[in-house]
């Protein structure tokens, strides 16, 4: 809050509109929005800055209705003590739920100061609004003027170091805590020996706890050393299984199916069809990766209340955890979210309950901040996933089955059932999706198993219309009657050089060229790739990816672009090179030497366009960019180079 | 293998960001940990380590270096700028200009480390080619995927006058 000015007005309600609110553990109310004498307006959300620029969003809304700078709106985010409840930063929905709640907030705001305010007014004036039962926040939202030019508010603190992330965030009189981690997940400590940690100066304590082992000391070159001086042994006997052995582990160990469709007859479909072709497609793990690694300080107030500064995706979900971890009242817990460095999916919520225990045990604030490696080694990561598909087509080239099984590591197979369906016509479809027991600790990824589900399906099209001697985007079309995928797919060709391209070339460069085309459905938006490469002997370089995008109503297109840009990039290093090697619940690849991302000279030329149909709400544009991406590389890699592949990544496999 | 507990430190004289600084600091400890801990210069992140990211990047004598394997004492009496000092009395250079402009990032955490390179490569190569930029640049690593932004950043803070 402002405490240097009178409060004019206050606008409280649900923080989220619609049927979103409807379906959760939502508060009633709470306040959304804040006038002050002094012409500033606070927002308040639970939703987390993690790279997607919702600060900047929220800000460009709010003003948009208020008609003032985006720079005269302060943007409070995800700290619990000050924000409405929020269930966490996920799905691409941020605009869709609290963003369209906040225009609304600032519509009753303006509606309000349009009567004229009574400067004397001591008391302010508080507006209760409803949820989105009435249409009325979406209408608000509707009528927002998009926003022009890239530039956020939140920039210059970024150009200058001056944006604060946990993994630099410090108070003063922090001691610095180090964990003494198995090699290998699952592994059982035997012995421990901290008797040399001791002798480091600046040690302060050797914590064992529950299962937790760390050193805290007083500066972090300290507590560095002193772990560094922990001799530990582990006993490693536990899962066999390895990146090499995983596809075959999956099969073995996964679970009875749960349908997902079942419309006809699958198997009378295939039996009937004039072709049947069928393919199995494989998925490895693949970590987020991202660039700041997990961190968090902790404070035990004296009244045993605590303050955590931490790095999160949810700062209501990471205080339930730590109290039921901690079995502390979660009113007496403060999550403090501060700028997040990146996140995709991943986030340790451990490191805060490993902050919390040392310094819960060394009576001192204490940071705890993940090195690479440990990152690598503890983050959970995308699950593994086999897809098996045996699809029947006949003689007109139409799809009359597709019967399709997944099987997503991890015991959590929602995960693995987003973008399992298939938008395809074929009347008898049927979609399976199990689950399979998981060596790594996995967890969310951007589009979560959309991109993986994405990738067989896109594939094993293109699979068919080439034994068919189809062309790819007119056998996508002749079994497409979703207007809304049509309208995508039809706007990318135009985009690219698609319909003219040639059959087999090289580039000057010497490499073979290929197209390929892919097409997805996430978080309520529709997108289609091209991706056109060129490859020589087993380097693809990606050259061009042109992308028809479709989220309804666009409101900030910059914003929208940067992270379809982004997604292309994330997902072209999936397709391309990214896998998580381990053996025995050890993970080798722990390192950006042993695990190679995108960087600045793999990036193509990346043209997209926004369908922007007025017509239709908004949806999200933070994740489905990735969706289609690996298949569109996979599909232009088998074009140029007729090699077939089934897996990814691909590199490795020319 | 036996390692001796041991911590021998000593006192370094550093220029920051213009300003003389006695460090006192195990000359093994790295620049990173140094700017970080000792003189609260967070700007310059943590991304890995060993010198594989970029976030670390900062400029000793001119030169984009990456402080997280450069041992602080073989800075002694050298001039570091961090992405800090390059503002000028709160007038942001023109790679931090073009960067805000194009939102050159998502998160951010990289931003100080491409900065810090691009401003290098301006200050020798006054209108770089989309390939020295790449060239100058493929030690980073942005895991949001802001590159094609980036790109067009350097390039826009190369027409407006570079590094100046």
């Amino acid at each position: 809050m402002n405490s240097d000015t009178q409060m004019l007005i206050r606008v409280v309600g649900p923080p989220f509109a619609g049927v979103i609110q409807q379906t959760g553990a939502s508060p009633d109310s709470a306040t959304l929005l804040e006038v002050f004498a002094d012409g500033s307006v606070f927002v308040y959300s639970g939703k987390v800055e993690y790279g997607q620029g919702i600060r900047n969003s929220f800000a460009q809304m709010i003003a948009s209705v208020l008609e003032r700078d985006a720079e005269d709106i302060q943007v409070i985010l995800a700290d619990t003590a000050r924000v409405p409840f929020d269930r966490g930063t996920t799905g691409s929905a941020s605009t869709r739920t609290v963003g369209v709640q906040l225009a609304k907030a600032a519509e009753a705001a303006k509606a309000v100061i349009a009567k004229g305010l009574d400067p004397g007014d001591e008391l302010g004036i508080e507006i209760v609004i409803s949820g989105d039962e009435d249409g009325v926040a979406v209408d608000a939202f509707n009528s927002l003027t998009p926003h022009q030019g890239a530039a956020r508010v939140d920039g210059t603190e970024r150009v200058t170091g001056s944006a604060v992330y946990a993994h630099d965030f410090s108070l003063d009189g922090t001691a610095h805590g180090r964990l003494i981690r198995p090699p290998a997940n699952g592994a059982k400590l035997v012995r421990l020996d901290a008797a040399r940690a001791e002798q480091v100066p600046g040690f302060i304590q050797l914590v064992q706890v529950d299962g937790l082992i760390g050193v805290v000391a007083e500066t972090k070159e300290a507590a560095d050393r002193a772990a560094s001086f922990v001799r530990a042994r582990w006993d490693e006997s536990g899962d066999y299984v390895s990146d090499w052995s995983m596809p075959a582990a999956l099969n073995d160990r996964a679970s009875e199916p749960v349908f997902l469709r079942d419309d006809g007859n699958a198997l009378e479909g295939l039996t009937g069809a004039a072709e049947v072709i069928s393919g199995t497609y494989y998925a490895p793990y693949v970590a987020n990766a991202q660039m700041e690694p997990s961190a968090a300080s902790v404070r035990w107030n004296d009244d045993g209340s605590l303050t955590v500064w931490c790095s999160n995706r949810a700062p209501f979900t990471e205080q339930a955890m730590l109290s039921s971890a901690l079995g502390v009242d979660a009113d007496k817990i403060r999550v403090i979210t501060q700028e997040v460095g990146g996140s995709f999916g991943t986030k340790s919520q451990s490191v805060s309950l490993e902050a919390a225990i040392l310094a819960r045990e060394s009576g001192r604030i204490v940071k705890v901040a993940y090195t690479r490696e440990e990152e690598f080694s503890t983050s959970t990561v995308r699950p593994a996933a086999l897809m098996e598909i045996n699809a029947g087509v006949d003689d007109a080239g139409k799809l009359v089955a597709w019967d399709y099984t997944a099987v997503h590591a991890g015991d959590n197979a929602f995960r693995g059932r987003r973008g399992a369906d298939s938008p395809y016509d074929a009347p008898s479809t049927r979609i399976r999706v199990a689950d399979s027991p998981s060596p790594l600790p996995h967890g969310s990824y951007r589009s979560l198993g959309g991109a993986v589900n994405h990738f067989g399906r896109e594939v094993h099209i293109d699979v068919i219309a080439r034994q068919l001697g189809i062309d790819p985007l007119e056998f996508r079309l002749n079994n497409l009657s979703h207007p809304r995928y049509r309208r995508v797919l039809e706007r990318v060709a135009e985009m690219s050089v698609w319909q003219s391209r040639p059959s087999s070339s090289s580039s000057s460069s010497g490499g073979k060229i290929g197209f390929g085309i892919a097409v997805g459905f996430d978080a309520g938006s529709y997108v289609a790739q091209i991706a056109q490469v060129s490859v020589e002997g087993s380097v693809v370089s990606v050259e061009r990816v042109d992308v028809a995008f479709d989220c309804g109503k666009v409101f900030n297109p910059e914003g929208a672009r940067n992270q379809i840009e982004g997604s292309v990039v994330m997902g072209l290093g999936t397709a391309l090179w990214e896998a998580v090697e381990f053996d025995g619940g050890r993970v080798l690849s722990n390192g950006f030497g042993a695990y190679r991302v995108p960087r600045i000279t793999d990036v193509p030329e990346i043209s997209v366009e926004f369908i922007d149909d007025p017509a239709d709400d908004p949806s999200g544009a933070g994740e489905p960019g990735i969706v289609p991406i690996a298949a569109a590389i996979a599909n232009a890699v088998v074009d140029a180079t007729g090699i077939a592949l089934d897996r990814l990544p691909i590199e490795p496999q020319l | 293998m036996f390692r001796f507990v041991v911590d021998s430190r000593s006192t370094m004289n550093i220029s920051i960001n213009k300003s003389n600084h006695d460090i006192d600091a195990n000359p093994e400890s790295s620049l990173l940990d140094v700017l970080q801990q000792n003189l609260q210069l967070t700007g310059t992140k943590y991304g890995c380590g060993e010198g594989n990211c970029g976030a670390c990047t900062v400029l000793v004598d001119g030169e984009a270096t990456r402080s997280c394997i450069t041992p602080v004492g073989s800075v002694a009496g050298r001039k570091v700028t961090t992405v800090e000092g390059l503002a000028d009395d709160g007038q942001l250079n023109p790679v931090q200009e073009a960067f805000v402009e194009e939102s050159a990032f998502q998160c951010g955490y990289c931003t100080p480390g491409f900065v810090i390179s691009a401003t290098a490569l301006l200050s020798r190569n006054s209108a770089p080619s989309v390939g020295e930029i790449k060239s100058a640049l493929s030690g980073h690593i942005c895991r949001c995927g802001a590159y094609v932004r980036i790109v067009k950043a350097v390039q826009n803070a190369a027409d407006s006058g570079g590094s100046k």
